[in-house]
């Protein structure tokens, strides 16, 4: 029994949620328990980040909302999984999404924000993230900035073929684990950095969608019970996408469900989804097909460019994962066990469980932390790289477990490769200090106002913003700023990390912008013109001096610019492929974030 | 009276009928055989209709003797064959329609796919005039959107002529890429390489819509939602005014912005995606006729160009084009770079059927420019004609003087090609 006294608040609240979705009924501990963070609850739920509003606009009307306190709940630990009850429905969004941003604001070290501003001064719930579980009748969920809120479809499956579901029933997306993950980490990631949402290149929608996917995956793996379970069915391989059946079938073939060998859920994404469809497959998978550096040259769709990203980060994981189990395998086999999937010692399988699970956690936290390290905007699979390595090596100087070594090598085979390095050496891909790049030594910034306990104030916010932008432009040269243009001050969070070594770290992270209004075709006169962006970010010490100063140029509007040749090149072929923009010509991309909408729809 | 064609040009004919295609190609048989035409689309967009059609069928019938050795319809749109009036057309004699596979009634493939795209088609019509009658919003997407899916409907008397072989003996041939024909019947002297549309699963994959939308029709004087899911039983919905939705309840303006955002967004992406997949539905023909090269590829999008651009020989075939019909009116989507880029600077002519409405970011600028380019500007915009009692017609940019080649005339303009 833990130790609680009567005078003791509880710190979590026990909520069951469909570890993946409906389809895998109770296999695999699928009906599983979340306990997030105890918090006062009004009825939607409605707490201190997430409000969840139950409008169906398909057909204009409200359902109940559920009351988590409501006693004859709280005793049963929550509503039991149902499809029929939207009050679960509501449960399971919020305490998803609850979970999601508890494991951004622990890899982050500090407390999550909302990329939206605005909402009346009197809606008591502008400053929450709005969850919309049934919005809308279509196969398709996303976030909205617009709109501050994530927006869940409800489908019929596939008439012809649903897969795991019945022909012809509602399908919920909100009920699938990893779209609710999926949407949260969306929003998360808007509310860290203003313009990272902006579209362009072919990296950047398709880092939102794989980033967005991995961490949805890497959830997967704190579900002990699938995760035993289907380390005994693969052996410990639990990167196979197939898992043998229980008995192996007869020469005439499977008989009965158990000679039926299955997919492996726990590296597939969206499985009722994707079946309900009628793709006979989950949505996604982590690893999907043997790694080839031309994919990127020939992969443009946002979902299947990102996959590679996906990709190159489960590689690293369960390469990791090989390594550090590899003594425990030894182990078993020389006392005599097989080395198959047959019957692997239930101790085995927990303790491979738990490296797995632990390793996993490791990985999210260094993919979330990587965020505060990448370039304020057009962010390139190269960067996120680059992003990784320092983001790790600062917290973990010793890479006694070949993370980062396991994160180059698979990245590299995937012929991802950051710009103006010279070589994958750990030391090459590192940022490196702002006078290293440019040869001269900002001065410290100081006079920052921050406490390390509560969001900055709207004064404190305002300070800074003034402080941070007068820093830029007067060490715009040494910062990799344009000289002459504006620089605003945009995102500034302060951090707090404790490393595994228990050191402390006080840092701050802060983007600053430039932007200029350039001719998509500077060929043409009258040609529509668009907002092109540079900016820097900047990561100080708790002295306020510079340690990294991560930049994307603005520079100038000629042939040498190669950014911007880039961008316009993207534009182009935005509309090659567009059929919007067939009619339309190309003037929805100026400037606007991404609409989740229509890349979720994936035409 | 049949007019007469020197037996050492080829000609091209480009009608301006507004938003729409009509070419016809006629050929000198070789001694003194005669001519032999072949009429590639006919047809207008109800929204970019300047009302020339009339006279165009009345000179096409002039200038054959009502003799057309092929009748191409590239594709289903009704701006490709809206022309092809039975009234008209089965007073000609006409040798051979072609259509594409996807409108064969004895291909299961071709039939499934048409029926998917004709329920779609109504249904989404049927919601964009619904949504036009309650008022809903009409932003510049949703008037681009309805009137893409206006081009949809409303082709059955043209499409059962065409199937009819216009109520005559005309031979009737589906089309897909890789057919070759070497001498067409009744055109000695002329091959045909079909370069689109394909067959292929992947294809095919692009042009099947999404399940699980659910749209709006009219019944009456009221919009009804049509195919609607009912999520939940009643028992639990609740009223706004309950006191439990005292902080949840939305203001009816935030209600209209998310029923706008998730309802008409979607299916205006929906109306965009069936009209560029009917689109990929075109014939793509490549002519050779006494060692000239035509090609015409309809309205193909990318996705159609692509599955040929991808094959071996691609660049020769592009390099030898000696006339090109602009696809898609010159929108930005139908003539890849790729493929502009391969085609031999200087060696061949272009023809664009187009005008600024009702879409006006058609015809593209830049495309227009670099064709300027390439053919050394030997190339027209049907807009460019003024025709006499047509004062409203909108107006392409005017041409001074046409490049060598080209002629005007009444409502159209004539590129001739030396044998």
């Amino acid at each position: 029994m833990p130790n609680n006294t009567r005078n003791d608040a509880p710190t979590k609240r026990p909520l069951k949620a469909y570890a993946f979705d409906p389809s895998q009924g109770r296999n695999l501990g699928n009906y599983m328990t979340i306990n997030v963070r105890n918090e006062q609850l009004a009825p939607g739920p409605v707490g201190r980040y997430l409000c969840v509003i139950d409008y169906d606009a398909s057909n204009d009307r409200y359902y109940e909302p559920v009351d988590l306190d409501d006693p004859a709940v709280l005793l049963w630990g929550g509503l039991d999984p149902s499809e029929s009850d939207p009050c679960f429905h509501q449960q399971m969004v919020y305490a998803v999404a609850s979970e999601t941003i508890g494991r951004f604001e622990f890899a982050l070290g500090r407390m999550a924000k909302w990329g939206f501003r605005g909402g009346r001064k009197t809606d008591p719930n502008r400053s929450r993230l709005r969850i919309f579980p049934h919005a809308m009748q279509e196969a398709n969920a996303y976030y909205s900035r617009d709109l501050r809120g994530l927006i869940f479809g409800y489908f019929p499956a596939s008439e012809t073929d649903a897969g795991d579901s019945l022909p012809g029933q509602t399908v919920f997306t909100c009920l699938s684990h990893d779209i609710v993950v999926h949407e949260t980490t969306h929003a998360l990631i808007d509310g860290q950095r203003r313009f990272f949402m902006e579209p362009t290149g072919p990296d950047t929608p398709a880092f939102h969608e794989g980033f967005a996917d991995i961490v949805a995956l890497f959830q997967h793996f704190s579900y002990k019970e699938a995760l035993v379970e289907m380390i005994q069915k693969t052996g410990g391989l639990i990167y196979r996408l197939n898992v043998a059946p229980e008995v192996a079938p007869a020469d005439g073939g499977p008989v009965i469900a158990s000679e039926l060998s299955t997919s492996n859920p726990l590296v597939q994404l969206a499985k009722q989804f994707g079946e309900a469809m009628g793709m006979r497959a989950a949505l996604r998978q982590a690893l999907g097909t043997r790694p080839n550096p031309r994919d990127l040259e020939r992969l443009f769709e946002p979902h299947d460019r990102g996959a590679i990203l996906v990709a190159a980060v489960f590689d690293a994981f369960f390469s990791v994962y090989v390594r550090k189990t590899r003594d425990l395998m030894r182990i078993a086999r020389a006392s005599g066990a097989a080395s198959g999937p047959d019957d692997l010692h239930p101790d085995l399988a927990n303790r491979l469980a738990k490296e797995a699970s632990k390793i996993a956690g490791h990985f999210a936290n260094i993919c979330i932390r990587a965020l505060d390290y990448c370039p304020p905007i057009d962010i390139r699979f190269g960067d996120f790289l680059r992003a990784l390595i320092t983001a790790d090596y600062d917290l973990v100087p010793d890479d006694r477990y070949e993370y980062r070594a396991a994160f180059i090598e698979a990245f590299r085979l995937r012929g991802i490769r950051p710009e103006g390095v010279v070589s994958y050496s750990e030391e090459a891909l590192r940022w490196c200090p702002p006078e290293q790049m440019t040869g001269i030594s900002p001065p410290r910034c100081q006079g920052l106002d921050f406490d390390l306990f509560s969001l900055p104030t709207p004064e404190q916010q305002k300070k800074n913003a003034t402080i941070l932008s007068l820093f830029g432009k007067n060490n715009a040269a040494a910062l990799g700023l344009t000289p002459g243009v504006p620089v605003e001050a945009h995102s500034f969070h302060p951090v707090h990390r404790v490393g595994p070594d228990g050191r402390f770290r006080v840092e701050i992270v802060a983007e600053l912008m430039r932007q200029t209004q350039v001719p998509l075709d500077p060929k043409d006169k009258k040609s529509v013109k668009f907002t092109f962006r540079g900016g820097t970010t900047i990561v100080l010490d708790r002295h306020g001096q510079v340690r990294y100063a991560i930049q994307k140029k603005l520079g100038k509007d000629n042939d040498q610019n190669e950014r911007l040749r880039r961008q316009r090149e993207y534009y182009y072929q935005m509309d090659a492929t567009s059929g919007l923009t067939t009619y339309l010509g190309p003037f929805p991309l100026d400037g606007r974030p991404m609409n989740f909408n229509i890349i979720h729809r994936g035409y | 009276m049949p007019d007469t064609l020197d037996s050492n040009r080829i000609r091209v004919r480009m009608y301006r009928v507004g938003f729409g295609d009509c070419f016809l190609v006629s050929l000198p048989l070789s001694g003194n055989g005669g001519v032999r035409h072949i009429l590639v689309d006919c047809g207008v967009h109800g929204k970019g209709n300047i009302g020339t059609m009339d006279s165009v069928v009345e000179n096409i019938a002039k200038v054959t003797d009502s003799k057309l050795a092929v009748v191409i319809a590239t594709h289903a749109h009704q701006d490709h064959i809206s022309g092809f009036d039975p009234d008209k057309f089965n007073k000609f004699e006409i040798g051979e329609v072609w259509m594409p596979w996807s409108e064969d009634p004895n291909d299961p493939k071709a039939v499934k796919l048409k029926k998917k795209h004709v329920a779609l088609a109504a249904q989404l019509n049927d919601h964009f005039a619904a949504q036009a009658f309650i008022g809903g919003r009409m932003s510049s997407s949703l008037a681009a959107a309805s009137a893409a899916v206006a081009n949809l409907v409303a082709n059955k008397t043209s499409l059962q002529a065409l199937h009819s072989g216009f109520g005559g003996t005309a031979r009737i041939r589906f089309l897909k890429a890789g057919d070759n024909f070497q001498n067409v019947e009744n055109v000695p002297g002329l091959s045909t390489r079909i370069l689109g549309p394909p067959t292929d699963e992947k294809f095919l994959a692009k042009m099947d819509p999404p399940a699980g939308h659910s749209y709006l029709r009219l019944n009456g004087n009221r919009a009804e939602a049509v195919n609607q899911l009912r999520p939940f039983s009643a028992k639990w919905e609740i009223k706004p005014s309950d006191r439990k939705m005292a902080n949840l309840r939305l203001p009816e303006s935030e209600k209209k912005r998310i029923k706008g955002d998730v309802a008409s967004d979607s299916l205006d992406g929906l109306a965009f995606a069936l009209d560029k997949a009917v689109n990929n539905t075109s014939i793509v023909a490549l002519f050779a006729f006494g060692g000239q090269t035509l090609l015409f590829p309809g309205d193909a999008q990318y996705g159609n160009w692509a599955a040929w651009l991808e094959e071996d020989g691609s660049a020769d075939i592009l390099s030898s084009v000696g006339f090109l019909k602009v696809a898609h009116h010159g929108s930005v989507n139908a003539t890849p770079k790729d493929a502009l880029e391969k085609m031999s600077t200087g060696k061949f002519a272009a023809m664009v059927s187009t005008q600024s409405k009702p879409w006006p970011s058609i015809p593209r600028v830049p495309l227009m420019d670099r064709l300027k380019q390439q053919t050394r500007n030997k190339i027209v915009r049907s807009d460019s004609l003024a025709i006499k009692n047509l004062p409203h017609a909108p107006k392409g940019p005017a041409v001074a003087k046409l490049p060598s080649g080209f002629v005007k005339g009444d409502f159209w303009y004539d590129y001739f090609i030396k044998l």
